[in-house]
């Protein structure tokens, strides 16, 4: 069950509802609730609470007069003094910042200035800046997020140019895009590529380029967001990490389960799901690590390390 | 009697609507809903806590002093937001990182952005599908803690916690917060340590028993330096060790466009004549940059300084040697 939010939280939330409500506006109260942030029930008793607020000497004509009715709302009296939304509060400026800090927009985004022009006076934007960040998305994905995002959004299949971890190589492919899906800070796309006539799942800092295609797609009537498949449906490879090896990178070793073994070394199982990805992810670790099994993958290790050993001859 | 969430709004519509500014005196007898038998102080501390929370939901409130006499009303001017107008991208961006958001404990703020993004008429439409978990472990613990410690950080309160250090040493700590920061799945705590009187940075998953300092709650414990900025944190993982010394690595021309996206505003970037991009970049830990370099590939190479190419070359040799 949610948490009850607290008296000023919840005031917050009504003070919120108060300028959504025109009078002469039958308005679902779902999208009451999607605006400020809560289930349609919480909505329809905070609406409920509403009915009893007013401004002195509170007659009935001083009161917010509501009907609710089912799943809709009736609102009969425009709410006095307080019918426009107000400036963003320094939490509110906050939130926003942090969430598209996570998106990829820049503090100097021009999406993030028009933010803080609305934001209070005591919300400086400069001092949210230097002191809450909630990631560092990589370079130049604002674009390309808002392109996705809003494919997503109006089923509007997509042209992306994209960069496959395992074999190095760009690929052109269409699909329909149906999901933005965050996992500890990286951003993917869960789509439908029509080249493979599958599901996918595509890295957004591995797209090169996306652009919109103006074709609609028929949404799916459900869609997986596992983003990261589960270490039983893959391969396993036995890895050895040397005695004070760093293991601590969630997003290198996905599901990996570790064994710590007498001399102090580390053995880690871990489900891949091409042989050049962790080719590459044992390479990487420059002699610190080392396939004991399966065979293939370990010649695929060496033949990687021989080969740019190899390049720079 | 009202119930105190109606009292609130009640004062918010009265000191909203007012034509000319009300003493507290007016808003205790006005029928807000304050409690008829309640002594003077206690009525003047609830209503101090009225006008913050009101001020904590963006009302600006006016205060107009008159032979000692305050009174109040809404700051129409300064309260009300004016209409913006977001760009389609923009607007689908927005609806997507509150989907994302909206569900997920781990980040602290998404009751506040769910509040944003009604203020900005950018609510009532689902938007894109989109998802997220943000923390890798822990998501109801860390996400709370967070957002704590923003507000500790945004009214300049001091911490207290215990803190179980990598090497699984047990501390208590107080902090003067600076900043808070997102990593790959954790949050981070910044700020100075007043025993160890020096910046450091806390995994806020090693803590346990956080408190903020209830004392003086409108007093700041403490003033962050002017030239704190919790974006020097976020360093690529070479940049963590000892002194920097100054990197290159090329970009071959059909991944040169990887480099804005990798450097994340580390560095400089330049494009030589043939496409490929040249990042400049600080590196404490060159061997960890070998490692970076070859993690991120294929087309990525060394440029210098020497002990990179040593680095990289010796531990490929290695590599070499324990599989062949």
């Amino acid at each position: 069950m949610a948490k009850s939010p607290d008296t000023a939280t919840h005031a917050r939330r009504l003070l919120a509802l108060l300028p959504l409500l025109k009078r002469g506006e039958t308005i679902p109260i779902a999208e009451l609730a999607a605006a400020v942030g809560c289930s349609p029930a919480e909505a329809a008793a905070d609406l409920a609470a509403l009915t009893m607020c007013g401004v002195p000497p509170f007659t009935p004509v001083d009161m917010i007069e509501l009907d609710i009715q089912g799943d809709h709302v009736t609102v009969y009296i425009d709410p006095p003094g307080l019918d426009r939304p107000l400036r963003l509060t320094v939490a509110e400026a906050r939130a926003l910042g942090a969430a598209l800090d996570a998106a990829g927009y820049a503090a100097d985004s021009a999406l993030r200035r028009t933010l803080a022009s609305v934001s209070g006076g005591d919300a400086s934007a400069a001092d949210l800046e230097r002191t809450v960040r909630a990631g560092a998305a990589p370079g130049g994905l604002a674009s390309l997020y808002a392109t996705l995002a809003m494919a997503a959004d109006e089923h509007d299949k997509a042209r992306i140019t994209y960069l496959t971890g395992s074999s190095g190589r760009l690929s052109e492919r269409v699909v329909h895009p149906w999901a933005l899906v965050n996992r500890s800070g990286t951003w993917y796309l869960v789509a439908f590529c029509e080249g493979v006539g599958e599901e996918r799942v595509f890295r957004l800092d591995r797209i090169r380029s996306a652009e919109r295609l103006g074709v609609t797609f028929p949404p799916p009537a459900a869609v997986p967001l596992a983003v990261i498949p589960r270490p039983d449906e893959l391969p396993v490879a036995e890895v050895v990490f040397a005695p004070g090896a760093s293991l601590s990178e969630a997003r290198t070793w996905p599901g990996a389960t570790l064994e710590t073994r007498p001399d102090g070394s580390t053995l880690v199982r871990v489900g891949y799901q091409t042989v050049s990805w962790i080719a590459r992810r044992v390479a990487a670790r420059l002699g610190e690590a080392e396939v004991i099994e399966p065979a293939e993958v370990r010649e695929a290790v060496r033949a990687l390390a021989a080969a740019m050993v190899a390049e720079r001859r | 009697m009202a119930d105190a969430t109606e009292r609130l709004v009640n004062l918010a519509l009265y000191l909203a609507s007012t034509p000319a500014p009300v003493t507290a005196l007016e808003c205790r007898t006005a029928g807000l809903g304050y409690p008829e038998r309640q002594d003077d102080a206690a009525f003047l501390r609830m209503f101090e806590r009225d006008k913050d929370a009101l001020r904590a939901a963006g009302l600006v409130i006016e205060v107009v002093t008159n032979e000692e006499t305050e009174a109040y009303r809404v700051d129409a001017a300064a309260t009300f937001a004016r209409p913006v107008e977001l760009e389609p991208g923009d607007l689908a961006a927005l609806r997507a990182v509150a989907s994302a958001f909206a569900d997920d404990p781990g980040f602290p703020f998404r009751d506040d952005l769910a509040l944003a993004l009604g203020k900005l008429g950018s609510a009532g439409h689902a938007g894109p599908l989109a998802t997220s978990e943000l923390s890798a472990t822990e998501p109801d613990v860390q996400g709370p803690r967070a957002r704590t410690i923003a507000e500790a950080v945004q009214t300049h309160k001091s911490l207290t916690f215990g803190y179980t250090n990598a090497r699984g040493e047990e501390k208590s700590h107080a902090v003067d917060p600076y900043g808070v920061f997102f990593r790959e799945g954790v949050w981070y705590l910044t700020g100075r340590d007043r025993d160890a009187d020096a910046v450091r940075t806390y995994a806020i998953t090693r803590m346990r028993d956080l408190e903020v300092n209830a004392s003086r709650p409108h007093t700041p414990d403490f003033e962050r330096p002017g030239d704190f900025d919790v974006r020097a944190q976020e360093r690529l993982p070479f940049q963590y060790g000892g002194p920097a010394v100054s990197a290159q690595v090329r970009f071959e021309p059909d991944v040169a466009w990887r480099a804005e996206r990798l450097s994340r505003g580390q560095g400089t970037l330049e494009t030589l004549g043939d496409g490929s991009a040249l990042w400049t970049v600080e590196a404490a830990n060159l061997t960890a940059l070998a490692s970076w370099i070859v993690g991120e590939g294929p087309a990525l190479h060394p440029v210098g300084p020497p002990g990179l190419l040593d680095a990289l070359v010796s531990g490929l040799k290695r590599v070499v040697a324990s599989h062949g």
